[in-house]
């Protein structure tokens, strides 16, 4: 099998520099605007993330990467979103940003190795397991992809659940939820069925449930 | 390796990573309709076989495999 160089995440590196220099220029802007609210469910989630993990969130806006950003603003995160993105006119922003492209209508084999050796590489991963953006207001949560603890799984990497308030108006100030990580592997184990896959997908979405009421 | 051997191997696979009872398969099985793997299945299912036969895919998604044929073929493919 050929052995490839394996990727390390870095304090500094010149391929951060754009990520950087826009959250360090929209930092201030960002919190005079949103004025977040940072809610824990305990002690433990107020622990600050180290090495690989994978954040999941509900998603019901264009701003909810920044939220999420905001809402652990120690790390550089690393989100997950559809190809098309990539393809588009704004692809020079996502690559800026090391998003990884994945192919919602055909979840390949490569798209879950880049994200599982990014985490292994010490980065922080996010994504939006609902698939798209939720329009219901209400916070409502669909069905979560069982993609995420494949990935978890693999990376064996803890998913840290964070829960963003829907706001009614632009101006209202943004709270969000950051629970405690959860180990997929503490379900069942490390060699889970396809339908343990999906309770624990379901677990996730339960958790975020219980994040939701904390709001 | 025998076409019979990997078919041997891929119900093992499916046995365990499914309830337990290793299934009738034949090589017209469809994965998703007969087997009623879903895409995440697929890929869980990619990754045993990886760690099984010592092989690496490449990119290939999860819907790129319809019937167990294919996915035997690819293997065969790979062993050779």
């Amino acid at each position: 099998m050929k052995r490839e160089k394996k990727e390390k995440a870095k304090l500094f590196s010149p391929k951060y520099l754009i990520y950087d220099f826009v959250k360090v220029t929209a930092g201030l802007p960002g919190l005079l605007i949103f004025r977040p609210k940072w809610i824990y469910e305990s002690e433990e989630a107020k622990k600050r993330i180290r090495g690989g993990a994978l954040v999941v969130s509900n998603h019901y806006g264009f701003f909810d990467p920044l939220f999420l950003m905001i809402a652990i603003w120690y790390r550089r995160h690393r989100f997950v979103c559809g190809k098309e993105f990539f393809e588009s006119r704004a692809r020079f922003w996502f690559r800026s940003f090391l998003c990884i492209p994945i192919d919602r209508a055909n979840f390949n084999i490569s798209s879950l190795r880049a994200i599982t050796d990014a985490m292994k590489a010490g980065y922080l991963v996010s994504m939006f397991p609902e698939g798209h953006v939720n329009g219901e207001r209400t916070g409502d949560l669909e069905d979560f992809k069982p993609g995420l603890v494949l990935m978890a799984l693999q990376a064996r990497a803890p998913v840290v659940p964070v829960y963003i308030k829907p706001r009614r108006s632009f101006f209202e100030r943004v709270r969000f939820v950051v629970g405690e990580p959860i180990d997929v592997t503490s379900f069942y184990g490390d060699r889970p069925t396809f339908v343990q896959i999906e309770e624990i997908a379901r677990a996730v979405r339960d958790k975020e449930e219980q994040l939701k009421e904390l709001a | 390796m025998k076409r019979e051997e990997i078919i041997e191997k891929l119900r093992e696979i499916l046995a365990a990573a499914g309830d337990g009872t290793v299934p009738a398969v034949s090589d017209d099985s469809n994965l998703a309709t007969d087997l009623g793997l879903s895409s995440v299945s697929m890929l869980y299912m990619v990754i045993a076989i990886e760690e099984e036969f010592g092989i690496r895919f490449d990119d290939v998604g999860a819907s790129d495999f319809a019937l167990l044929s294919d996915v035997v073929d690819y293997i065969e493919g790979k062993l050779k």
